[in-house]
């Protein structure tokens, strides 16, 4: 990365892979530094959510070359459940529905196969809901959102409460916010950034993809990485965020 | 000839009585089948026995000269009249489903050893008028339908009976729809008056990206199943709609399976049955999906309305899946027309009868106006009106 | 996706499949006249019911084993199963049980010893193993309130009147085949009365146990439920491995009575057989409620996990007015595992409603039918049925079959029929990994929830013990 020698948390390094028959990442090139929030733009078919899946192990990916290295090991081989445990957490762009399974129930068997795999404490019900309480407020939802069937139902923008909500209950490491701020109202907007802000406390960090720059209004990013045909072909501070608004994708120069 | 004398019996006696020979295989498949009853599955809700146990007079199926007409015409089994260029023939049938779950579709083409051969050409617009003269007979006759790779054709099927009765129709036809190609069947039948029964056993053949969309218009009263066999290619489609709209003592309806053999295949089924008088209405309808379909998407729906009390609907949605990658669903409503929209309407001003026609036509629309033809989406409109009429005399 | 995951997640062992080492009782395998007579004789009855048996007999011997299922088994050769088998200590005490099979109640999770169990979660149990019933807890305690809790047998020879009078009456005697068969040589089962207006005090259950080789077990249960009166009954079985097939056929009889209400649940676990389909129990189930008087309502609540076949129609026939019926049912079918299972809906009187909630599960090979009939009699003017019928699959080789039959011939009645088959998304499956859930943990957790409207129907502590058993069918941990 361009700036100093903080300590670099995951990095990508000539990422290829492809989807179905379409090859999207084409030497992908990415460093994560601890504590930062990154933001990944790009116009529409850039590679930015198959950058995402890549990264979590979604069963759609086919890598064909590259690395990706998480606390200077390689995640590749690794479970997607092995990834989510070791502290790497994806904000879906659409969240699936899960019939019959309960909100509660769910997050609770998430958080505590995350305490085992801390070798802590599992929690018990009564503090399990105690936890969820004090989120839930924090997060404008309605109490009976946890007893109701997991993503079940839900408008829009509940649905991205609830993987914040579930973001906060599971404290990962680093954080991948897919489109975020897509189909929320500038209510479940400013809680949804009320939610994630609470997360930055200088060791987490932030990989915030979107199309749009309305969601840097309410999380400051550290870092601007602009991805174009697979590839990451500029990376700034955040300074860039008006250049883009005004002169689009098309007038970056590479780096 | 009493078909009934065909009951429980061997190979050989089936071949004696049909007269037939060198057809070894054919009678095989019918006697391993046997003459249908009422715990044939198919046939269960149909009283067939009683149909097929009775003195019929045959006739003969003498091919005639074939004059120019605007429509293919079908008398008594016998084609009279074409349209001028169309390809009709008559000769031995060289492709018969040796796989077919219903027993007449065999005893249909062992007494019918010479088929009507349809082949339809290029994109265009073919009816086909059955007429029956013939009181007391046993109408026997089998057509074929092909058509050409890329095609789009579309075919309006039409029944007329003289002042007859209490003739028994044994028909159907082997459709093969080609590659790439559409083929749309619409059929209206309107019987009453007992002038004849039928029992229809088709054979839909689907080929790779073809679809075929059949929908059915079986009005009035008397007796007739319609059963239907459709194997589906890879990518190929059908769409198949049963609007059912029966009066006095009616037994009619579909029994049929539709089956997923290629990848990516689509199958919606949609029946809507209207019961009045002391009619029957029989929705027996299996999709069955094959392992070697995956992707496969089918849906079947079936709602039912019972106007009078002594109607009776039976409704057999099935599904019968043998792989994980496809979407299925299937859902039957059976009711009454809504007393709140009935009471809505009258309280504009409008009558009891034409309230409920209102209602009735509402609920069999969504399948009359897939009907895109005006004339005969007109004329199914006017035929349907006809039933609610004749069942509704004040 | 990883398919290993998967397999191993559907490929769950039986657990219950030890043997309780007693001695056992049995006859040469056979069955004509002679056999009856025996039982009969070993049962104590009453001539009468010999005569009954007899004639159960002679009617089986004109009928023919049904074939219309979607199921594929080996011929059974009726000649060959051993039609009565029992714990030899039996006979010696008839107070003490044997305390390898108290032993192996244990082991199953059910206490036989009244004074073990918790205050407050009194369950009342009546245990048998293969042809008799060993222990029948509660039954003084029961009595206070006038509720009879037996096993068949005591009815038979104590409370004659009331056998002649309902046995046969919902299942009558040559109902059809295998319910022919259990009429002639049925052995040992449930009989509940619950008088008028009284709630039963608290949950019954019965747990059939084949221990012996070679046998088959023919249970008959009769449960009766007064006027106004209550009673939540559950059942539950389980048999140990073993490479033959042994055949299980029952016949279950429910009486409502007017304003009377049954709860019916079932946890079938009898062993499955391995996944080329060698071993595993023929599940041969006649089950049927009548709903006699106004008001009265009857609920079967059924899960189904084990049988290498399973053929089991639970039914209502909803005779009084406004009377009410409802089926909920979970089947699994895993390994080689084949079930046709459903309900018939029968409405006779005016405004009955009928329920049916029915979920199945298929993987492996596993094959699952769902076949229902709604029928809606003229005389039932204003009634309703609703039905939902949902499939899962895991796997590429198992099947799913909805097989609904509606017949409806009442202008005022209304049917409402629902099905959908799907797999479990891998969309769904990748959430809940992404978020550190193993892919076990995530199928079963999907699984569940594809459950839950039945679960929810049972009684907690089998809510807890159904949810806990389908973890062990389509889980690869035991224990």
């Amino acid at each position: 990365m361009s700036k100093g020698n903080n300590k670099s948390v995951m990095k990508i390094e000539n990422l290829q892979a492809k989807i179905g028959d379409k090859q999207i990442l084409k030497g992908l090139n990415l460093e994560l530094e601890a504590g930062k929030v990154h933001a990944i733009m790009g116009p529409n078919g850039a590679g930015k959510s198959t950058l995402s899946k890549a990264i979590v192990g979604h069963y759609d990916i086919e890598i064909l070359g590259g690395d990706i290295t998480y606390k200077d090991k390689s995640i590749l081989e690794m479970e997607a459940e092995e990834r989510a445990l070791e502290g790497i957490f994806l904000s879906f762009q659409h969240p699936v529905e899960i019939p019959g399974v309960n909100n509660a129930y769910f997050l609770r068997t998430a958080l505590n196969a995350k305490l085992k795999h801390q070798g802590k404490d599992e929690l018990n019900a009564a503090e399990f809901l105690r936890l969820m309480k004090g989120h839930l407020e924090m997060l404008g939802m309605k109490s009976d959102m946890i007893s109701r069937s997991l993503n079940e139902g839900f408008s829009g923008g509940e649905k991205k409460r609830n993987e914040i909500l579930q973001m906060l209950t599971l404290e990962p490491e680093v954080i991948i916010l897919d489109e975020i701020d897509s189909g929320l109202d500038i209510d479940a907007l400013r809680a949804v950034s009320e939610g994630i802000n609470k997360m930055k406390d200088g060791k987490r960090t932030f990989l915030v993809i979107t199309h749009y720059s309305r969601i840097l209004d309410y999380i400051e990013p550290d870092y601007i990485h602009v991805l174009k045909d697979g590839k990451v072909i500029k990376t700034a501070g955040p300074e860039l965020v008006p250049y883009l608004e005004e002169h689009g994708y098309d007038g970056i120069e590479e780096d | 000839m009493n078909l009934i004398t065909l009951k429980n019996k061997s190979r050989e006696e089936i071949a004696t009585l049909l007269d037939v020979k060198e057809r070894d295989s054919l009678v095989e498949k019918f006697a391993t089948l046997g003459l249908p009853n009422k715990k044939t599955e198919e046939y269960h809700y149909f009283d067939v026995e009683k149909l097929l146990d009775v003195d019929y007079k045959t006739l003969n199926y003498i091919p005639k000269a074939i004059e120019e007409g605007d429509k293919i015409e079908i008398i008594d089994g016998v084609v009279t009249k074409a349209p001028k260029g169309m390809r009709v023939y008559s000769e031995p049938c060289e492709s018969i489903d040796m796989d077919h779950f219903d027993s007449l579709y065999y005893l249909g083409h062992l007494l019918s050893p010479r088929i009507i051969r349809i082949e339809v050409d290029g994109d265009c617009h073919v009816e086909i008028l059955h007429k029956y003269t013939q009181s007391d007979a046993l109408i026997n006759y089998r057509i074929v339908i092909s058509n050409q790779a890329n095609r789009h054709t579309t075919m309006y099927e039409n029944f007329e009976a003289e002042d007859i009765h209490n003739t028994l129709v044994l028909y159907g036809y082997d459709m093969h729809v080609a590659q790439d190609s559409t083929l749309r069947m619409v059929k209206l039948q309107v019987m009453h008056d007992n002038k004849y029964s039928m029992v229809a056993s088709h054979k839909v053949n689907v080929a790779k990206n073809a679809n075929v969309l059949l929908k059915n218009f079986d009005f009035g009263g008397d007796q007739s199943l319609q059963v239907l066999k459709v194997e589906l290619g890879e990518h190929a489609s059908i769409e198949a709609g049963h609007l059912l709209y029966l009066n006095e003592n009616s037994k009619r309806g579909t029994a049929s399976q539709i089956i997923h053999r290629g990848e990516h295949s689509t199958s919606k089924q949609e029946a809507k049955n209207i019961l009045d008088g002391q009619a029957r209405g029989i929705f027996d309808a299996l999709i069955r999906v094959e392992h070697s379909a995956r992707f496969t998407k089918a849906e079947q729906s079936a709602k039912s309305i019972l106007l009078h009390e002594k109607a009776y609907m039976a409704s057999k949605p099935q599904l019968e899946i043998y792989i994980d990658e496809l979407e299925a669903s299937h859902g039957a409503t059976t009711g009454q027309l809504d007393e709140k929209q009935l009471f809505y309407l009258q309280s504009r001003g409008i009558s009891y009868i034409e309230a409920r026609k209102i209602l009735v036509i509402a609920f069999a629309n969504t399948l009359i106006e897939q009907v895109k033809d005006t004339r005969h989406q007109d004329r199914i409109k006017s035929a349907f009106e006809a039933v609610f009429y004749a069942s509704n005399k004040g | 996706m990883a398919n290993e995951g998967l397999d191993k997640a559907v490929s769950g062992e039986y657990a219950l499949g030890f043997e309780i080492d007693i001695e056992t009782d049995i006859i040469e395998p056979g069955l004509d006249a002679d056999t009856l007579a025996f039982i009969s004789k070993k049962k104590e009855e009453p001539e009468w019911m010999l005569e009954l048996r007899i004639k159960a007999l002679k009617k089986w011997e004109t009928m023919t084993e049904p074939h219309w299922a979607h199921l594929d088994y080996e011929p059974i050769d009726y000649q060959s199963i051993s039609y009565y088998a029992a714990p030899k200590e039996m006979i010696d005490s008839l107070d003490e049980v044997d305390p390898k099979i108290l032993e192996a109640y244990e082991k199953l999770g059910i206490s036989l010893d009244e004074q073990k169990q918790l205050a407050g979660v009194k369950v009342a149990v009546d245990a048998v193993v293969d042809s008799v019933s060993v222990k029948t807890t509660y039954s003084a305690e029961l009595e206070k309130h006038g509720v009879i809790f037996c096993s068949i047998s005591e009815a038979i020879r104590d409370y004659p009147e009331l056998i002649k009078k309902y046995m046969f009456s919902v299942v009558p005697m040559a109902d059809n085949y295998f319910a022919a068969l259990n009429s002639a040589v049925f052995t040992d089962g449930t009989f509940v009365y619950i008088p008028k207006g009284v709630r039963c005090p608290m949950e019954l259950s019965t747990y059939f146990r084949i221990n012996a080789t070679n046998t088959g077990q023919f249970e008959r249960t009769l449960i009766i439920a007064d006027e106004g009166s209550y009673v939540s009954y559950n059942e539950g079985c389980s048999a140990p491995t073993r490479d033959e097939h042994q055949l299980h056929a029952a016949v279950v009889e429910l009486i409502i009575l007017k304003d009377a209400e049954i709860k019916y649940s079932t946890i079938q676990n009898w062993y499955p057989g391995d996944e080329t389909g060698k071993g595993g129990i023929y599940n041969f189930v006649t089950k049927r409620a009548i709903c006699e008087g106004e008001n009265a309502k009857v609920s079967w609540t059924q899960v189904e996990t084990g049988s290498a076949i399973t053929w089991k129609y639970p039914s209502c026939i909803l005779k009084g007015d406004n009377s009410v019926g409802e089926f909920y049912s979970v089947a699994v079918t895993t390994l080689a595992q084949q079930a046709d299972t459903g309900t018939k809906m029968i409405h006779i009187g005016k405004n009955t409603k009928s329920t049916i909630i029915s979920k199945g599960i298929s993987a492996m090979k596993g094959q699952n039918t769902y076949r229902g009939l709604v029928k809606i009699n003229a005389s039932a003017v204003g009634a309703r049925n609703y039905s939902e019928c949902d499939s899962l699959l895991i796997g590429s080789e198992c099947g799913a079959h909805t097989f609904p039959y509606l017949e409806s011939k009442d202008t005022q009645g209304q049917i409402e029929h629902e099905a959908t088959t799907s797999k479990i998304s891998d969309e769904q499956l990748f959430y809940l990994r992404q978020r550190g859930i193993t892919e076990e943990d995530a199928v079963s957790m999907i699984v569940h929830g594809f459950c839950k409207q039945v679960f929810s129907q049972l009684p907690m502590e089998y809510a807890v013990e159904a949810k806990a058993l389908l973890e062990l069918t389509l889980e690869g941990s035991v224990g």
